[in-house]
């Protein structure tokens, strides 16, 4: 039964595979017969192993022959050979010179594609390494490929690095590894754009030798040719300025970003052009029926197949070439707004221009860009501030706390200096992990939230430390003065400010089952919201308490002035609030809150809020889950279910109230939302999507209060397509 | 998590050993565990790797397995690619081979016949 294969002919072909360690002890024999047979005595279901590996370890054992996980089986099956780069060149399968306009321009735009692909978190050996010109540009002899392939390689570079130093990316974002690929290391930046210029230069030459001249016959061949070098001067020119625009931003000064908003804009302009000439490029002699990649000259999709690891996203499917220019158009849109968070100098409007740019889901490039604007890599914020005067400086904007103010005794005392000073070091990391958190997707951002609180927990203690000792100092030097809870209400704000994000996230990120909206929305409306409130009354009151001492002081010392000073002081209190927009915001949204609150559990007294069979868990263990992360927070403490049940229980009342009242109380929060967002000057974006749901649930309320549909059966429907937070209710 | 797979094979213990041949052949299979194994698939690829689980339908389990293509493509041959713990389903698998040299050091399979 036993045969040495050893003699078989076919060994070897084996072989010569076979490492060196492997070959010289090969002597294998055939045992297949007897397996089989030996594996057929075994009983179903069991399995035959070492006592050191069992079911568990089984469990990660990737399946051959499965094409979701064996990577390997795709090569397999396809019925051409696979060539790389120099063995394409030997066969002339692959032109390295004479390329003519439409095979370069459709090349061109194949490499945009597998580019974008990759942005969109495919690997680079599936994208851009598919494409055989860019592993070795110096074996191309076309000087318009050979700059664009380095070119391509030089951006691709960059993005890499920069999104490798902004670190706000996850597996399902990027693919950062570069398999061993050169990425045009041996050429600087400049060489590169230099030949990009240059086959610029040359290609307008023909263009404006082909163009058509008054009165001349036009000739359709020279237009076609005209056309074509049109188009390839437009995509080697976007390809310079795309490259020069990323180098710009590794620049250290600040100017650099202007100059890079710039370039960008210069690109867009660009993009219509190629939109409208992409037919041009010669098309991939489709093959797509069977499941196999579109087949390019150039371009192997499957070069690159071995060199992934076993288990990975096996398909990566390049974007079709009409998205390409709308995908570039919305990058650059992104870079360019990004370029604008130079104008905010305050750490909040900083810290709100994230949140804002996070809100429309950007992609790993320009949310990486943001990151590395920000803070440069001297650790200082644009590269000029420090981040710890920005702290100080948010701190003065958002409580004027004396120890900050150049007229407090305590400005100038070292012992106050030194207790300040430390604090605001202190804050310094987590105020930057809290802005890069922004830079992460929708989905990590809310569990790295949850986390970051109990940094801010820490802060918060040594807050309330650092207030009551400047606290007892100042009342030795200016009796008059208070240093309470300054330092304590700004971390406060911000923990308040984190977890309202991280559930209001919930919705967004669609987390939570309808049972569940009426806990959340009560721990917002009741809890959260109303610290929040009183948070940023007392960092107003503090901030007015401040001004009053300024103005005193000025008062006392120019009597003269007394006239002209009484007038300010009227004018002063009048004055805008700095806080003010913030507090009327968080009005309307707990009023929201309260709406929604009510309005489920009239729903659910109205038996229309499906629930589930409660077995192994109860409604307990889900609010605790919800909940979780605020246990590290001491200020304000967590509330804690048995609490809930007993603060939200309206038998308190008496009498209870009905679902109608219910209703009714909701209709009345939706329209005081409703009255506080009609009532905001300069409304923005968001409080008109705030009213567009406000507006439409006052109605439904009140209709749901006079017992309209009360006794239908079908479930209602919430519809969070006008804003992410606040659904619009619907009952059908 | 020798307990863990009794549970998963409660049959073991129940049922009744009719004859001599099924233990026989555990033995036999045991007697292979962690050996160096090479196994052709149905589509030409081989892996080698180090035996570690096997069942009824020959559905085997390779622990630190290398892939290598068929001997007729010309294009990376060279290299083998790792794919570490790897189960071939038993329907793929077209022949099994172990290695000689440690089949001699503990009688092996040749032994039992």
């Amino acid at each position: 039964m036993v045969m040495k294969s050893a003699v078989e002919d076919d060994d070897s072909g084996w072989g010569l595979g076979i490492p060196e360690k492997m070959k010289s002890n090969a002597n294998w024999v055939d045992i297949t017969h007897e397996f089989k047979g030996a594996c057929k005595e075994l009983n179903l279901g069991e399995l035959l192993h070492d006592k050191l590996f069992g079911l568990f370890e089984a469990m990660s054992a990737i399946e051959m022959m499965d094409p979701k996980m064996d990577a390997g089986m795709i090569g397999n099956q396809v019925n051409r050979k696979v060539l790389n780069f120099e063995q394409a060149i030997k066969e002339g399968a692959i032109k390295v010179k004479d390329l003519s306009l439409p095979e370069l321009i459709g090349i061109i735009d194949t490499c945009f594609c597998c580019l974008i692909t990759w942005l969109e978190g495919h690997s680079l050996a599936q994208t851009v390494f598919t494409c055989l010109y860019v592993h070795n540009p110096d074996l191309i002899e076309e000087p318009a490929l050979k700059a664009f392939a380095l070119g391509i390689l030089k951006v691709c570079d960059i993005a890499r690095e920069k999104v490798n130093k902004a670190a706000v990316f996850e597996e399902e974002d990027f693919q950062a590894m570069t398999y061993g690929f050169k990425m045009a290391n041996n050429v600087t930046d400049l060489r590169v754009t230099g030949m990009l210029k240059d086959v610029e230069d040359e290609l307008q030459r023909k263009v404006k030798s082909t163009r058509s001249r008054q009165g001349e016959q036009r000739n359709p061949e020279v237009e076609l040719e005209h056309q074509q070098c049109l188009a390839l001067f437009n995509r080697i020119k976007f390809t310079r300025l795309l490259l020069t625009a990323l180098i710009t931003f590794t620049k250290k000064e600040t100017s650099s970003v202007c100059e890079a908003q710039k370039l960008v804009a210069q690109a867009a302009d660009l993009l219509s052009p190629i939109h409208s000439s992409i037919q041009h490029g010669i098309q991939s002699q489709n093959d797509t029926t069977k499941g196999d990649h579109p087949i390019m000259m150039g371009f192997e999709p499957l070069v690159n197949q071995r060199l992934l690891p076993p288990t990975f996203p096996r398909y990566a499917k390049i974007i079709k070439r009409e998205d390409m220019v709308a995908y570039f158009s919305k990058l650059i849109e992104r870079i360019k707004a990004l370029c604008d968070v130079t104008n905010t100098t305050n750490l909040h409007g900083i810290l709100d221009f994230f949140c804002e740019f996070s809100e429309q889901s950007p992609c790993v490039l320009s949310r990486s860009l943001l990151q590395t604007t920000f803070l440069i890599d001297n650790k200082k914020v644009f590269g000029t501030h420090l981040m710890q005067d920005m702290i100080k400086d948010a701190l003065r904007y958002f409580v004027s706390p004396p120890v900050l103010s150049y007229k407090c005794c305590l400005f100038n005392n070292h012992q106050a200096k030194d207790y300040i000073d430390s604090f605001v070091s202190h804050c310094s990391r987590p105020f930057c992990s809290l802005i890069q958190i922004h830079g992460h997707n929708r989905a990590r951002q809310r569990d790295k939230l949850g986390h970051i609180l109990e940094e801010f927990a820490t802060l918060q203690d040594e807050a309330e430390k650092v207030d009551a000792a400047l606290h007892s100092l100042l009342m030795k030097l200016e009796p008059q003065r208070q240093h309470l809870t300054c330092l304590g209400t700004w971390i406060l704000y911000h923990n308040l400010r984190i977890m309202i994000q991280y559930l209001l996230s919930g919705f967004e990120l669609e987390l939570y089952s309808m049972h569940e909206y009426y806990y959340i929305y009560w721990y917002l409306s009741e809890f959260l919201y109303a610290w929040l409130m009183s948070t940023l009354s007392r960092a107003d009151s503090s901030q007015i308490a401040e001004e009053r001492i300024l103005e005193e002081q000025l008062k006392g010392r120019s009597a003269q002035f007394f006239f002209t000073k009484k007038q300010n002081k009227n004018v002063s209190l009048i004055k805008f609030r700095p806080l003010s927009k913030e507090i009327t915001m968080s009005q309307a949204y707990q009023n929201m809150c309260a709406g929604m609150y009510k309005t489920m559990v009239a729903l659910d007294m109205d038996g229309k809020v499906r629930k589930p069979q409660f077995e192994l868990d109860s409604e307990q263990v889900r609010y605790e889950h919800r909940f979780a992360p605020f246990n590290s927070v001491v200020t304000p403490p967590p509330v804690h279910y048995i609490q809930f049940k007993e603060m939200s229980d309206l038998k308190k009342y008496n009498p209870p109230p009905g679902s109608a009242d219910l209703y009714l109380a909701a209709s009345k929060h939706f329209q005081q939302a409703k009255l506080i967002l009609e009532n905001v000057p300069s409304p923005d974006p968001e409080v008109n999507r705030i009213l567009k749901v406000a507006k439409p649930n006052i109605v439904v309320m009140k209709l749901l209060a006079g017992g309209h549909k009360k006794e239908t059966k079908v479930l209602p429907e919430f519809d969070f397509s006008a804003h992410k937070y606040f659904p619009v209710v619907k009952i059908i | 998590m020798a307990t863990m797979i009794e549970e998963n094979g409660p049959s073991t213990h129940v049922c009744f050993p009719l004859l001599s041949s099924p233990s026989q052949a555990r033995q036999k299979l045991e007697g292979l565990l962690n050996k160096n194994m090479r196994i052709r698939m149905t589509d030409g690829r081989t892996l080698v790797g180090l035996f570690l689980c096997t069942d009824r339908d020959c559905n085997v389990i390779l622990g630190s397995a290398q892939e290598f293509l068929k001997s007729t493509d010309t294009f990376s041959q060279g290299e083998p690619r790792v794919l570490g713990l790897a189960m071939i389903p038993g329907h793929h698998v077209v022949s099994i081979e172990v290695e000689a040299e440690s089949l001699e050091d503990d009688q092996g399979f040749e032994g039992n016949h």
